[in-house]
């Protein structure tokens, strides 16, 4: 407890929250992200919300700036409710409701002053008063006891230097709130040291912080009080003293764990898929691994490790330098994704809305986009009713829920879109299928679907080799995971080893 | 129910859907009728066989910039390509005195050579195509000016004449040609692999290039098939004068870019048909003629163009959105039947 905060003012107790949440209820069409969740958010307060992907962490944060408007349940800020069919970004902005994301919101070619204060120029007789502004950024530097140089464009500073503009950008627009989401996910140990001691000064000043993040450690090192989010709802609030690691990951997996997967497929082939020490700069290096028949395996990684350059440099859609491919004992040379496909490659990307679909295609074209030399006639008409014909059956074995195989992909749910890819490679034929975060973004039931689908693929001796940020996903499916920690392989488990808590030490290069 | 039929023939979104695709056809129908009716010289047999044959070299040329549209590029260069086709044209056989097969097989080969250069700039040179066309259209200009001093070439053979202003029984032989060309650009696109794949490169790039198609390939074609059409369009406008003229394309390059967003195509790529484009034609030489017969100055035929333009892609980034609703209207109705 900080002395100084209750002797000066009012007891905890009497200190009304800055954000208060009730029974909020979001829909998507298709999915309900968020069911009945409450959240208080007290000054001076640092408060984690933790979930695993999907558990509506971002989604209640979106709620409370106004970027989502929730379907039922209602917002307070500082004791005022919040219209909510007109609450918007720039009122939540107004109230001193301020986000900072992974992701750099940042003009990269402005200099640090001019990110700081762009929006917020101060103007005499019509010019910047830019020895003003120059002022006022060092006061607010020394506030924050950093030493950043703010006179170069923003892209010549470090990802620590860049998170720390960003943070002292919402701190200057007199912010009373600020969601830290996901922040220190691409920063290393030194760095996140100093993220807490800023989160401290400002909770001193009486700012509410809500942290983000999926690193637990982080929880119990900066935040006071949790609140666990498992599936759209909520699981648990309460103060960060009371609990230990073990209580809380618990609380995050919160489902029984029993029903979530089809049982591993254990009879296994010939080798499928072999990497030997491939590397490609900047993304991944030295990585070796091997797939049979019939087998997943899970690549595990934090945001950053190189996973998905990896699966795309398999599929010829990532340059190496070294390294060698074998596909069925052959060795390839994978140039680009034709090359792969014909070798029986398909690949599932993690963005199936810009990188999976032609969201201005049909259902039936988007399913039969790869395998197209395979329906012609006379060698060069393609035949478009045994197109229909082909994408009708497989769609109909993915139990797809649609209206036509004319309609237009971009309406169906997230968890239909992606049956729709990975029908794309059903229908080839492919028999090394890459999946790279296959579940982002669908709700649990698409999901459990998914995970039918892909312990259908091995039963039928296809191989796997999934991605997934999900750990839980990763043990319940595959029969070997690869831990990866920023670009190299860092552990293998299998059998007994592969438990959460193994895969989390490797994964955040503990060891 | 779920038989293959039944998901297969339904057509999502119905008549209204299908009205807002084709309403440049309902649109040329009512133009031509109010034409018709308040015109008495527009509806003679002559003169609609006179529209006809003017749009027809235009439509050649738009259905090549059509596919460069598709593929969500521009090219800005098909003006200086006619007047490039035109010059060397008359320059092989006047000048050179080559044999007319000869001088038509160098000129189209030229053409293709130009599309090469810009589809590589674009796709290799990761250039924005605008930029691209634009500094080839700049330099075959220059190259074609050089070459003939800004002079016309006159004097071809007679014969040519046939290309642009013959007649095959009643209709003007290029009427027909532009026929077999839309049908065999029909039968590409809607019924091989390369005519699908400029879809799904206009569509999404990336994800066309994660389903193994070779998009650079498919790039660099579709600049090659405008600046090829534009060769042939430009063959046709070179044999009604008998002349080669390096100014013969100054003026087109905007009619073309009309012409292929009237037809529907999507500026955006990924979205478009070939008839639409050859109807597109069709509506813009009607309203040049119909203002030509009523005797308004041809200065105005700019201004009332460039209305259209404006006119169609508005209501064109506005229809998607109506598209998209009536869509999700039809799911609705989907699920709630199950």
């Amino acid at each position: 407890m900080i002395i100084g905060i209750q002797a000066g003012g009012k007891a905890p107790s009497e200190k009304s929250p800055l954000i208060q949440v009730k029974h909020c209820t979001m829909e998507f069409p298709g999915v309900r992200a968020l069911d009945d969740v409450g959240f208080t958010l007290m000054p001076g307060e640092c408060h984690g919300l933790v979930g695993e992907n999907g558990a509506g962490k971002s989604t209640l944060s979106k709620c409370i700036i106004g970027e989502n408007h929730m379907t039922k349940g209602e917002l307070y800020v500082e004791d005022k409710k919040i219209r909510i069919p007109t609450y918007s970004i720039k009122e939540s902005q107004k109230l001193g409701i301020q986000v900072v994301h992974q992701e750099f919101q940042l003009m990269t070619d402005m200099t640090g002053l001019e990110n700081i204060f762009i929006g917020h120029y101060q103007t005499g007789a019509g010019l910047i008063n830019w020895k003003a502004l120059g002022k006022k950024a060092k006061e607010l530097m020394d506030f924050l006891q950093c030493d950043v140089n703010l006179n170069v464009p923003v892209k010549y500073l470090r990802t620590a230097e860049k998170q720390l503009i960003q943070l002292a950008k919402a701190v200057l627009s007199e912010s009373k709130v600020l969601i830290l989401d996901e922040l220190t996910s691409v920063l290393q140990e030194k760095d996140i040291l100093n993220i807490y001691r800023i989160i401290g000064i400002l909770k001193a000043r009486g700012m509410g912080i809500i942290y983000i993040s999926h690193r637990l450690n982080e929880i119990f090192e900066c935040c006071d009080s949790y609140t666990v989010l498992c599936d759209g709802r909520h699981v648990n609030s309460g103060s960060v003293s009371d609990i230990n690691k073990a209580q809380l990951i618990k609380m995050i997996i919160g489902r029984e764990m029993t029903q979530a997967f089809p049982p591993i497929n254990q009879r296994f082939g010939a080798m499928m898929l072999e990497v030997k020490g491939l590397t490609a700069p900047k993304a991944f290096r030295d990585i070796s691994f091997q797939v049979r028949a019939g087998e997943v395996i899970g690549l595990a990684g934090l945001l950053g490790a190189g996973k998905t350059e990896l699966v795309h440099a398999i599929f010829g859609n990532h340059k190496i330098v070294g390294g060698e491919i074998f596909v069925r004992g052959k060795k390839a040379e994978i140039k680009n994704p034709r090359q792969a496909i014909r070798l029986g490659i398909g690949l599932i990307p993690d963005e199936r809305r810009t990188l999976g679909l032609n969201m201005q295609f049909d259902i039936k074209d988007n399913t039969t986009l790869p395998s197209m030399d395979k329906f012609r006639k006379f060698k060069i008409f393609q035949d478009h009713s045994a197109e229909a014909r082909a994408a009708f059956d497989i769609n109909e074995k993915l139990e797809l829920n649609y209206y036509s195989l004319w309609q237009n992909v971009k309406n169906l749910s997230g968890g239909n879109q992606q049956k729709i890819v990975i029908a794309k490679w059903m229908l080839r034929n492919s028999e090394i299928i890459l999946l790279d975060e296959p579940t982002r973004g669908i709700d649990v039931g698409a999901k459990f679907e998914i995970y039918k689908l892909i312990n259908e693929l091995t039963k039928q001796g296809k191989c796997v080799v999934l991605v997934s940020p999900e750990l839980e996903e990763l043990i319940g499916l595959c029969n070997r995971v690869y831990i990866m920690f920023e670009g190299s392989i860092m552990d293998i488990v299998e059998g007994k080893r592969k438990t959460q808590e193994v895969i989390i030490n490797s994964l955040l290069g503990v060891n | 129910m779920n038989t293959i039929d039944e998901k297969a023939k339904r057509y999502n979104g119905g008549w209204k859907l299908f009205l807002k695709e084709w309403v440049i056809l309902i649109l040329l129908l009512a133009l031509v009728l109010i034409c018709s009716l308040f015109l008495e010289r527009f509806r003679t047999t002559n003169n609609i066989m006179n529209i006809l044959r003017q749009a027809s070299f235009t439509a050649i040329i738009a259905m090549g910039e059509f596919f460069v549209i598709l593929t969500g590029q521009m090219d800005m260069s098909v003006s200086s390509i006619i007047g490039m086709v035109s010059i060397f044209f008359a320059g092989f056989v006047v000048k050179m005195g080559l044999p007319v097969w000869l001088a038509l097989v160098l000129v189209l080969g030229l053409t293709v050579l130009v599309g090469i250069i810009n589809g590589v700039l674009v796709v290799y040179g990761k250039m924005p195509s605008f930029i691209a066309t634009l500094v080839v259209m700049n330099v075959v200009r220059g190259i074609i000016y050089l070459y003939s001093k800004g002079l016309p070439i006159s004097g071809l053979p007679e014969g040519f004449n046939f290309m642009g202003s013959g007649y095959v029984g009643i209709v003007p032989f290029p009427v027909i040609l532009m026929f077999i060309v839309a049908i065999i650009l029909y039968i590409l696109t809607a019924h091989t692999s390369v005519g699908r794949s400029f879809f799904a490169v206009g569509g999404n790039l990336e994800a066309s290039k994660l389903s193994g198609i070779n998009v650079k390939c498919i790039g660099i074609l579709a600049f090659v098939f405008c600046a090829a059409l534009t060769g042939v369009g430009a063959l046709g406008l070179t044999a009604k004068t008998l002349a080669g003229n390096v100014t013969l394309g100054d003026e087109l390059l905007f009619d073309v870019m009309t012409i292929v967003v009237l037809g529907g195509t999507s500026l955006t790529g990924g979205r478009g048909r070939i008839f639409g484009v050859v109807i597109g034609a069709l509506f813009l030489q009607v309203i040049g003629n119909a203002m030509v017969l009523l005797g308004i100055n041809t200065y105005w035929q700019w201004v009332v163009k460039g209305a259209i333009l404006i006119v169609v892609v508005l209501i064109d980034s506005n229809t998607k959105r109506d598209i998209v609703k009536t869509k999700q209207k039809t799911q609705a109705i989907a699920t709630e039947e199950k």
